[in-house]
């Protein structure tokens, strides 16, 4: 991407025409830390949406309201009941990288390698996106393709609502790397609902060896009403995952991703299984 | 150990440059760049093997803002190498500024110097190129098979110096010994060994790529500002190139950010030369992080077959390496690599029976260079490796089987004499060694007591301890040669002009603690420039460990003379004659206390008063041997069986460098030479496509660790006395890379019981050698 203009509007209004008028021509900016990967040479406006109010974190009922333009960093530093999702951004990039990089900016072009859709998903979050009215979109329906579909007469995504964990249910993450800001080889992210060591509910999602971050209901599905424990996470993962087309990626084999995918499912289950146990 | 009562040697001074660097005053190539400034931009070959059938630049040349294309139909045809070493190269001619054939994907095919770094860029999309595709040959199975394609078939490429070379077969160079009876040594043995190990390519991703400058002088000389190692040795191979004479060439080296050996070479300076001389324009070319990749020197994979024999005992009756080494399209540092393989490697441990038969091969792949450690890390990971194998075979500790084996002060080995650099090496004695302390000290901060046998080892997460022992050596004896020159200002103070160059590694403030130390001043009295062939004497650069004992005896010898002279001249002041003064405190002091003339009234005296003349002096210096450097390197890891990752928990780095001239400065050397081999050893991964071409050139997808990835480190310096060294000294600078492969290696067997026998230890590689190997995991 060829940046030849910028313009800072003061307003999401504001923002929006320029978004719209530009057409293909403009693209919206925040920490801008993703545009080394966007290789078309096209010369491109910059419409800088940082100045405009959408950043921060605010509790609503059920759960975080968190600003598309909010600094990861701001999210790694934030502390709340019944929260993790510090956790995810405490493993992306490098701390200069968090200090401008900003969620929005890390789901509205998604990379194979993205992390924050995979917990995102998992954790099964809302999207705010403001068009003429301001609309909320599921995760899943976000995510079921590239995200930047949405945005292409100017819509913007102003927020993510995150839902609150309740007492019985647990937050699992974990992310490969090759080293500490490379990206990811593999992740999951997993959110067990359990009630008397009975997983009630389960979303677990998959990224970086997955082709797209996605969501994966038949281990959702073998999990549910089973007991949460190693040998029945082990079982459900294996029968749940074979029909991905796992991807190797920074010179690992696709059959090896698949393993690797495996191992790491079973480890997110347990740690949400930990992590329920813990806040039970 | 021999220990002095040193007042600024052995102490960590701050680097002189730190303050200017750290204020981000002009220091770089790139910051010396003019205004009117013409940049290169390279047409590189797509292909891995093709002749250039045909090649168009008349679009690229009119289009506005270019001032000039090169390609081979309007440069000289000279042969040569592009490795800087010395005279006459043991390096195969066989490059050309521009050539008809292209021999890897990076090669040069045309270049363009124009008024913006866009439109030489866009004036390079503008050449349009015919290829005729030949067969490339991407590994060394290939390059070595009957009837494989030749990759050097021109008649015109020679090797200068009286050594096998046989391009028709792919072959570079040769290079073998035998010491002893190596057949009787295995059969003498109770137990035998026999493996094959292979190591990786690696670039030394210094933060600074390659990067000059070239500039017309008001007197029609060509002056170079280059990032180079090896400013002497540029302007040489230049002359040759251009085909004009030294004497119209000036280099200028300054600020060098990160080398690592990668800048022993001669890569740029050419083209950039050839254009400033046809336009009278300064020329600047950078490359950028892709070039430094592909095109840039690399680290040399090599294979290798060792083969040892061992009595019940721990005597050590026969070791054999055979090796072959990918040098990749062009030969320039793939003899003397390999010699090091043999040279830094068999002579660390007793054996009476060696073996040693090597050859380095052409393939259309990145070309291999120097890099720091040159060969001994390649052929210490499989060494290394070995001594456990045969240390657990007999049931020794391995501690105990390498303080039991390796050289001590007093002996010798065949290996010194038989293995130079590109001729026979030179008989040595061990002066100084301090191993033993190396090994006990290391044992002690990693707790070896903990060792335990990898068979007692449960669970998922398995930890292991591991080591190595090491050496390097301390120049290239009878070959390279070191001057500085030393010259007395009025105030006191001293001008130390060094051809030695420091490419980041603190050499300026270390040599300038010799000469101070020398002199009897402060670092503070000391004025270093380096380097400038206009302005400094002779050195053959920064490279095989030498700045420190090879140009740092230089400079004590200097600073011995002037010494002399200003002993001399105070004695004259005090009407005494010398044997009865005395220096002390910047001053020359009559031995009764009656009287006393400082330095500074020393220099006011000798210019300005009486006899008048300039208190200066130069000295030169070249070794007769190369005193290694010794180090024992620890290192605990855990291995997550279910995935085979690594995971490194500390590092244990002890070494001898003789007396550390100055011990932050080593510390810090040995710091980041450990961290460099750890991401070798773990992630630093060459990957190609099936047509030789590198497909993560970049460093967000070429995995090097960064001080976020650092484990638990410890560093250890075990002072020994090297007495033919300055002060003391021996290197510091190479050997501190080649202990994390080998000992990483050793651990990941304590942990787990399976022998890794390449690297890097990715999950994926170890989790393989687990299955092969029939890792049995036990709850």
């Amino acid at each position: 991407m060829k940046l030849c203009d910028f313009v800072r509007p003061r307003s999401i209004e504001e923002a929006r025409r320029y978004l719209h008028d530009l057409g293909p021509g403009g693209i919206p900016i925040a920490g801008g830390t993703a545009l080394h990967f966007l290789l078309d040479e096209k010369p491109v406006t910059a419409v800088d949406i940082t100045r405009m109010g959408l950043d921060g974190i605010t509790e609503i009922p059920g759960g975080y309201r968190i600003g598309a333009t909010t600094p990861l960093a701001d999210i790694q530093a934030y502390r709340a009941e019944r929260w993790a999702f510090h956790e995810v951004c405490r493993r992306l990039a490098t701390h200069q990288v968090r200090n401008i990089s900003t969620l929005g900016g890390n789901i509205c072009r998604v990379f194979p390698w993205a992390d924050l859709p995979v917990a995102l998903i998992a954790l099964n979050a809302t999207m705010v996106i403001r068009g003429d009215h301001e609309i909320k979109m599921s995760c899943d329906e976000y995510f079921q393709s590239q995200p930047a579909r949405l945005f292409k007469n100017g819509d913007l995504l102003v927020a993510v609502e995150v839902p609150a964990l309740g007492p019985h249910m647990g937050f699992g993450y974990k992310k490969e790397v090759k080293t500490s800001k490379g990206f990811s080889l593999m992740t999951g992210a997993a959110v067990l609902t359990l009630k008397d060591g009975v997983v009630q509910n389960a979303r677990v999602a998959a990224g970086g060896a997955a082709p797209f971050p996605c969501r994966l209901p038949r281990v959702e599905e073998a999990l549910k009403g089973n007991k949460a424990e190693s040998e029945g996470f082990k079982s459900a993962v294996a029968s749940g995952i074979d029909n991905i087309n796992w991807k190797g990626r920074e010179g690992l084999t696709d059959d090896y991703a698949q393993h690797l995918a495996g191992v790491v499912l079973c480890d997110v289950l347990e740690r949400a299984l930990t992590f329920a146990k813990e806040r039970s | 150990m021999q220990t002095k009562d040193f007042k600024v040697v052995n102490k960590s001074v701050t680097k002189i440059d730190a303050m200017s660097l750290a204020l981000g005053k002009p220091s770089y190539v790139a910051d010396f760049k003019p205004e009117d400034t013409l940049y290169v931009k390279m047409l590189w070959s797509p292909h891995a093997h093709a002749r250039i059938t045909s090649i168009d630049i008349s679009a690229a040349e009119k289009m506005p803002g270019v001032a000039g294309v090169l390609y081979h139909g309007n440069v000289p045809r000279v042969p040569h190498c592009t490795a800087g070493q010395g005279y006459p190269e043991p390096s195969p001619y066989d490059t050309f500024m521009f050539d008809t054939k292209v021999r890897y994907v990076g090669d040069r095919v045309a270049a363009v110097a124009a008024e913006s770094p866009e439109i030489a860029e866009a004036a390079v999309k503008a050449i349009k190129v015919e290829y005729e595709l030949l067969e490339p040959v991407l590994s060394i199975d290939a390059a070595l098979k009957e009837g494989a394609p030749i990759i050097h078939d021109e008649p015109d490429c020679s090797i200068p110096i009286p050594v096998p070379y046989e391009p028709e077969k792919n072959i570079v160079a040769r290079l073998g010994m035998e010491a002893g009876d190596f057949d009787a040594g295995m059969a003498a043995a109770d137990f035998t060994f026999d493996h094959d190990y292979e190591t990786p390519y690696a670039q030394h991703c210094p933060m600074e790529t390659y990067v000059a400058m070239a500039q017309m002088d008001a007197r029609d000389r060509l002056v170079i500002t280059s990032s180079t190692q090896v400013p002497f040795h540029t302007r040489r191979l230049l002359a040759l190139t251009l085909q004009i004479p030294v004497r119209r060439i000036r280099v200028i080296k300054p600020r060098i950010g990160g080398a690592f050996g990668s800048k022993q070479e001669f890569l740029l300076e050419d083209v950039i030369g050839m254009f400033a001389l046809r336009t009278r324009r300064t020329v600047f070319w950078q490359f950028d992080r892709q070039e430094n990749f592909r095109t840039g020197r690399t680290r040399h994979p090599i294979r290798f077959r060792i083969r040892s024999g061992v009595k019940k005992d721990g005597a050590i009756t026969a070791m054999g390496m055979d090796a072959v080494s990918n040098t990749g399209a062009y030969g320039g540092h793939g003899l003397t690599v390999i010699g090091c393989c043999g040279s830094k490697v068999l002579p660390l441990y007793h054996c009476d029976n060696i073996h040693f038969d090597t050859k380095v091969v052409y393939t259309n792949l990145p070309v291999g260079g120097a890099y720091r450690g040159f060969g001994a890390t390649q052929a210490f990971f499989a060494v290394e490796q070995q001594m456990d194998m045969m240390a657990e075979a007999i049931g020794m500790d391995p501690i105990a089987f390498r303080q039991r084996n390796h050289i001590k002060v007093g002996e010798s080995s065949p290996v010194f004499a038989a293995l130079g650099e590109g001729k026979e090496g030179v008989p040595m004695t061990i002066g100084s060694c301090g191993l033993g302390e190396c090994i006990t000290q290391g044992a002690d901060a990693i707790d070896w007591s903990r060792y335990t046998p990898h068979t007692e080892k449960t669970g998922r997460y398995r930890r292991g301890l591991g080591m190595c022992c090491l050496m390097q050596g301390s120049s290239v004896p009878l070959i390279d040669m070191g001057s500085a020159h030393i010259k007395m200002n009025d105030d006191g103070s001293f001008n130390l002009h060094i051809g030695a160059t420091d490419l980041g590694t603190g050499s300026d403030t270390i040599l300038g603690q010799i000469a101070a130390e020398q002199l009897g001043v402060g670092i503070d009295k000391m004025i270093v420039y380096s380097s400038d062939t206009d302005m400094t004497p002779f050195d053959v650069g920064a490279y095989a460990s030498s700045t420190t004992y090879l140009s740092g005896e230089a400079t004590r010898k200097a600073a011995e003379k002037v010494f002399n002279q200003i002993c001399q001249v105070g004695a004259e002041m005090l009407d005494l004659p010398v044997e009865e003064v005395v220096s002390e405190d910047e001053e020359i002091r009559a031995k009764d206390g009656s009287g006393s003339v400082s330095y500074a009234d020393i220099a006011l005296y000798s210019l300005y008063e009486k006899n008048q003349f300039q208190i200066q002096d130069t000295a030169s210096h070249i070794t007769h041997k190369s005193p290694p450097p010794f180090a024992a390197h620890f290192v605990e890891i855990e291995v997550d069986t279910f995935t085979g990752h690594v995971k490194l928990l500390k590092y244990v780095a002890t070494v001898d460098c003789g007396t550390a001239i100055n011990p932050k400065l080593a510390e810090g050397q040995t710091e980041g030479g450990v961290m460099n081999g750890i991401s070798y050893a773990l992630t630093e991964e060459y990957l190609f496509d099936e047509k030789g071409k590198m497909t993560n050139a970049s460093l967000q997808h070429y995995h090097i660790f960064s001080l976020r990835d650092k484990p638990e480190m410890k560093t250890i310096l075990v002072p020994s006395y090297e007495d033919t060294g300055p002060f003391g000294a021996k290197s510091v600078s190479e050997i501190c890379i080649n202990g994390a492969a080998p000992a990483i290696g050793n651990a990941i067997y304590n942990a787990i019981g399976v022998r890794m026998y390449s690297f890097p230890f990715t999950r994926e590689r170890v989790w393989n050698a687990m299955r092969e190997q029939g890792f049995a995991r036990k709850s």
